[in-house]
């Protein structure tokens, strides 16, 4: 599988709708259902929010790495950075039931809409440091 | 298209329009107009969601924020035609049986 794209962005929130203009345009490429591609797109865009917030505390002075590549069979994105390792906990997949209203919770649901959009979702230290995400999704879900 | 956010009194309460992306960098934004419009509203808010082309969880986040807000002060939230987008993830999150929302156009 050969990268399609090779993308540095600064860690800054501005570019994040660069970033989710430039996916929906290589997973149309891809020809990916139009569901999909907001799924897939939401869930990138969580990926990279993620990053600058919690590995970069907010900073907007570092970079995330984003790799698309896809085949026949899957599509894959790989984001990487440099920030401080996050805790397991912001990782985890839990079930979504529709909360109660009096102890409803802001936050948290990004990892689980990554989850939702990608059938295999990978955390893993960086070559060197930070964090990277490696998400999965078959092309015939 | 960034945000545009448009805040008006109607009779008891304040109607806030939204148009535009609602993300990690716009959404800070949108949270202030409703965090500071739930208490001085008399009876409560309305957020009109009709044109918003792009929801993530922090516009999510910050709806809930304002919806706990306006429970504490014993105030309405509704969320007036929200768009497909903006559905889509309130489903997604299974929100959307929590939020009262109004779909007339």
């Amino acid at each position: 599988m050969a990268d399609d794209f090779r993308l540095e962005v600064r860690s800054d929130p501005r570019f994040l709708r660069c970033i989710r203009s430039l996916v929906r345009g290589w997973v149309e490429v891809c020809e990916v259902s139009s569901d999909a591609t907001d799924e897939i797109v939401l869930a990138i865009d969580e990926a990279c929010s993620n990053a600058i917030r919690h590995s970069y505390g907010g900073r907007c002075d570092r970079f995330v790495e984003l790799t698309l590549r896809a085949d026949d069979e899957w599509i894959e994105v790989r984001l990487c950075d440099q920030g401080e390792p996050c805790p397991p906990e912001h990782h985890e997949r839990r079930v979504l039931e529709p909360p109660d209203p009096e102890r409803l919770v802001p936050g948290g649901l990004g990892v689980q809409l990554i989850h939702r959009a990608f059938d295999d979702v990978t955390f893993c230290p960086g070559a060197t440091a930070g964090n990277c995400v490696i998400l999965r999704r078959r092309r015939n879900r | 298209m960034g945000l545009t956010i448009e805040k008006a009194e109607s009779g008891s309460k304040i109607r806030i329009s939204v148009q535009g992306e609602v993300d990690l960098y716009t959404s800070p934004e949108l949270r202030k107009v409703i965090m500071k419009s739930v208490p001085s509203a008399a009876a409560g808010v309305e957020v009109e969601l009709a044109g918003v082309g792009y929801m993530d969880s922090s516009g999510v986040a910050t709806l809930v924020e304002g919806f706990k807000s306006a429970r504490e002060n014993s105030k309405s939230f509704v969320l007036v035609s929200p768009s497909q987008s903006v559905m889509k993830v309130l489903e997604l999150a299974r929100l959307d049986s929590v939020f009262e929302i109004d779909r007339a156009p």
